[in-house]
């Protein structure tokens, strides 16, 4: 039997390890990545909850198993639109092959949008992007922190930013990244505001209890309706602290935004070009939430990662194996 | 001489009913006037006000020259009902003297003189008045037609969308589009008979003759002049309960606006001059974008009006209106339409809560110090790109600034006024009234068109002049204060209502993005100009509607093809960010862009 070219649209953990899956069974992978390198968004994230390994310990074993399979990976290339059976990128190349599957992930949310928390305008306020690269970087503040503000849900389940949707994984980066900063500014006041705390997955509610138990992270419900400069450079903001229903006025040294993925722009013209539906919060349609949340709507088309909607690390290496699977089924059928 | 007949019956009764209701209308309205209005009435009968009203009711009550400015097609209509009735009703008159001399003549031998005159009341027969009136009445009959026509396809008359009336409102007009067709049949049937009669009414009975025979006219004679009687009758009987109330309540408008009169943020009777005035014409359905973007056909100003004239207004239709104004700005009529909304707002929704403003006490959270006083306004708050842009330009032209909302402080008071909370504003307002004058400033600088709108109509400052930051920042150029750097990116300016209909402020942005850029006009611009769909005065379409509305903004701001939105409100601005493709700014933004790096 012959190996089947398949073409994997994102080379971030989606990606890579889709390609792997379909290498172990025999089929001939070929990554499309827009960036220089592979890894995706994964690799610019520092300690990864719940369990605070480093994010190379995931990305760098799926990148060197992906260098030894002999994976054919075309870097710093962008798809201009693609069907079941050609690829063509943006260099005028046109890739041939028996399936594609779409593994371009999702966007950040531009915090820039939410101004009246001042990301861009002031000093000292933050994104959670931000701060995994401070962290991994080195490049924390020396100076300890009186106070930090942690807001949650910025650009998710926001209609005002047109993005309904939950991202699901910034409940826990709060929670995390509370605790780093604990970590690294023992005396220093941390405050998440949430609207709800969605604590999904294994070990991220204990995780939740072992910020409050053991790090002494506040927890306060209500959101942040704005953000002003002070004189020396803290952030004012205001809330309402919807449990006791009371404003409240704080000042803060560091005012971190958790922001949310959202759709990537591509997905309007990959949709209209291979004929695929998307959801309302724009994220790619899969053909139905369970048995076929891997498959498009069209044939030979599949999805994997968070295409289809925001997920953490682990789900979306589960569903590389998946999608893969379901690849060479559908492969199979088509030979007959 | 004798001007009796039975068929006269139906008129004369109808004329009676009409004016009974009509004096005792504008009588109880006009006794219920406030003090004050009553006085500014006495204070302008004798002045130019009156002379200037006479003029008005001619040209807008007859002429219906706001009408022929939207369509002609459409004015033409609206004019040849209105002003050849007038006429035939004023040469009909005259005839009537021409004949009969200064004798005098009832009512009824003025409108159905040509029934009297062929029962040989005259002898003498003067045929250039059959032929003026023959004009009048084709004149007439062609606007019926017309209105006849529009009932089909008001779209072949400049108007997409058309009134929909009610049974009451039917029945009024199928009264009246009988009239005149009814009085041709009835004048024709007499000149067949009796002679006369020019080129409409002499051709139309020598048809009828041909086809009939002058035994069945003179058979059909008094029936046709029943029916014509009893049109009339019953239209005068349904008129003031009608929308052809307006036909008189329009003049009496006319004069107590130009004696300054004007519906309030209270109730009060000059309302209700202004919501009887309403002819129902639906001018103000097309603009609506409400109807236009999204569907929704049974809020626009013609049905509030309706609604709140008969006593079945719903908070519902009350509460739905951007109150952008894009109507008020083509009301044929002139009403305040958006006063009169708010008011009805005011009577349903305004409870005080005298304890919910406590903490108003001892709250100056103001900065600085200086004659130029800066209120950013909620909306700039939450959009600080604006006041660091604003604080920028202070800078660069030295002025001493007194910040007066920086670190938060008490609403402008507008929002709760829009939303029908009357009472509550005026806590507000007073607050920041008070505020202002202790700090002793001069000028009063917003970024927000919906403060601006709020300090100027109700704050009454004293030795304070209020300025949106567009007219500022034009005056610090104008004066040479404020250098700019002119690139060459073309800046799309969208007017915010509350600036532009609602402030007349129109120029002033604009000669500040020429001065920083180039000025690209979108489709829709000045008076037409759309509203961005985020309005605080709409507490009644949801997110999803508001994003619809934006994204018809952006789309037509986007087709000018200038990489750059540029407004010059907050709430404008944020509105428009959902949807924008590029970049949605400032204006003090661009201008802070511009100025000479150091």
């Amino acid at each position: 039997m012959r190996a089947r070219k398949v073409v994997i649209i994102g080379g971030g953990v989606a990606g890579m390890q889709t390609a792997l899956r379909l290498r172990a069974l025999g089929e001939e992978p070929i990554i499309i990545e827009r960036e220089a390198q592979l890894g995706g968004k994964v690799r610019n994230w520092y300690l990864l909850f719940p369990t605070f390994i480093p994010s190379a310990d995931v990305v760098e074993p799926l990148m060197r198993a992906v260098k030894e399979q002999g994976i054919e990976v075309h870097l710093g290339c962008e798809v201009v639109q693609f069907d079941n059976h050609r690829v063509e990128l943006a260099d005028g190349e046109r890739i041939d092959c028996d399936a594609v599957a779409l593994c371009s992930g999702s966007t950040i949310f531009d915090a820039r949008l939410k101004e009246e928390y001042g990301y861009g305008i002031y000093d000292n306020v933050y994104t959670s992007v931000d701060i995994e690269r401070m962290m991994a970087e080195g490049r924390m503040p020396e100076r300890s922190p009186r106070r930090v503000a942690i807001l949650h849900c910025v650009g998710s389940r926001d209609e005002k930013v047109c993005q309904r949707h939950c991202s699901k994984v910034c409940c826990i980066t709060g929670v995390k990244q509370a605790i780093e900063l604990k970590k690294l500014y023992p005396k220093a006041d941390v405050f998440n505001f949430y609207m709800d705390i969605r604590m999904f997955g294994p070990g991220y509610e204990e995780l939740y209890h072992t910020a409050q138990r053991n790090y002494n992270v506040h927890f306060v419900r209500g959101r942040i309706s704005e953000a002003s400069p002070l004189m020396d450079g803290c952030i004012q903001i205001k809330a309402e602290d919807t449990l006791t229903g009371r404003p409240l006025r704080m000042s803060v040294d560091m005012l971190i935004l958790l922001v949310g993925m959202r759709a990537n722009d591509d997905n309007v013209r990959f949709a209209e070009s291979a004929g695929l539906r998307l959801a309302d919060s724009g994220f790619m349609r899969a053909a139905d939430l369970f048995a076929g949340n891997v498959r498009s709507s069209r044939e030979g088309i599949f999805y994997a990662g968070t295409i289809t909607a925001p997920k953490s690390i682990g789900e979306v290496l589960n569903e590389g194996v998946v999608v893969a699977d379901s690849i060479v089924d559908y492969l199979n059928k088509q030979e007959g | 001489m004798n001007f009796y007949a039975p068929f006269t019956l139906p008129f004369i009764i109808g004329t009676i009913i009409l004016f009974i209701v009509l004096a005792w209308k504008y009588v109880s309205w006009f006794v219920a006037l406030t003090h004050e209005d009553k006085r500014l009435v006495a204070k302008g009968v004798p002045s130019l006000a009156t002379l200037r009203s006479v003029w008005e009711v001619v040209r807008e009550s007859l002429l219906h020259v706001r009408i022929f400015r939207i369509d002609p097609r459409l004015g033409y209509m609206h004019m040849s009902l209105a002003l050849g009735w007038f006429l035939l009703i004023a040469v009909g008159w005259i005839e009537t003297m021409a004949y009969m001399g200064f004798a005098p003549v009832p009512l009824q031998g003025h409108v159905f003189f040509k029934y009297f005159a062929a029962q040989g009341v005259v002898t003498e027969h003067k045929p250039y008045f059959d032929f003026v009136m023959d004009l009048l009445l084709a004149f007439v009959l062609s606007g019926v037609a017309l209105a006849w026509f529009k009932r089909f396809s008001s779209r072949s008359l400049g108007m997409r969308r058309a009134t929909k009336h009610t049974t009451g409102d039917r029945l009024a007009m199928s009264f009246l589009w009988f009239i005149f067709p009814l009085r041709l049949v009835a004048e024709s049937i007499t000149v067949a008979l009796y002679g006369g009669g020019s080129f409409l009414t002499g051709s139309c009975g020598s048809l009828l003759a041909s086809i009939f025979g002058e035994r069945l006219l003179s058979y059909a004679f008094e029936p046709a002049w029943w029916l014509y009687s009893i049109a009339l009758g019953g239209f005068f009987v349904a008129m003031p309960f009608s929308r052809y109330m307006h036909i008189f309540t329009e003049i009496p408008l006319i004069f107590l606006r130009n004696y300054r009169l004007r519906p309030r943020e209270e109730k009060g009777a000059i309302d209700y001059f202004e919501v009887q005035s309403c002819s129902r014409c639906g001018i103000c359905i097309d603009p609506c974008q409400l109807q236009a973007d999204l569907g929704i056909h049974d809020v626009q100003s013609v049905y509030f009006l309706r609604d709140r004239r008969y006593n079945m207004l719903k908070q519902s239709v009350a509460n739905n209106c951007l109150m952008c104004g894009r109507c008020e700005a083509v009301c044929p009529v002139g009403i305040n339409l958006n006063t009169l909304r708010l008011n009805s707002r005011a009577l349903m929704r305004n409870i005080p809560n005298e304890r919910r403003y406590g903490y108003f006490r001892d709250i100056d959270r103001s900065e600085g110090s200086g004659k130029v006083g800066y209120f950013a306004g909620c909306m700039t708050l939450l959009t600080p790109r604006t006041m660091s842009a604003m604080e920028r330009i202070f800078e660069a032209v030295g002025d001493q600034v007194w910040w007066a909302d920086r670190q938060g402080s008490v609403c402008c008071g507008r929002p709760l006024k829009l939303s029908g909370e009357t009472d509550s504003a005026h806590k507000m307002m007073e607050f920041n009234r008070s505020l202002f004058h202790k700090h002793g400033i001069t000028t009063l600088v917003t970024s927000c068109p919906i403060c601006l709108k709020t300090f100027k109509e109700d704050y009454a400052l004293e030795h304070i002049e209020v300025l949106h930051h567009s007219e500022y920042i034009e005056r610090l150029i104008a004066s040479g204060r404020l250098v700019l750097e002119r690139g060459d990116v073309r800046y799309a300016y969208h007017d915010p209502c509350e600036l532009g209909r609602g402030g007349g402020i129109y120029d002033a942005p604009r000669t500040v993005i020429e001065a920083v850029g180039e000025l690209a006009e979108a489709e829709h611009n000045r008076r037409n100009a759309l509203c961005c769909g985020s309005s605080l005065a709409n507490t009644a379409i949801t997110d999803g509607q508001q994003l619809k509305l934006a994204s018809r903004v952006t789309d037509e701001l986007e087709a000018t093809g200038a990489a750059t939105i540029v407004t010059s409100c907050p709430l404008c601005k944020k509105a428009l960010q959902r949807t924008a493709k590029g970049g949605v700014r400032d204006l003090a933004e661009v201008v802070a862009e511009a100025l000479p790096r150091k």
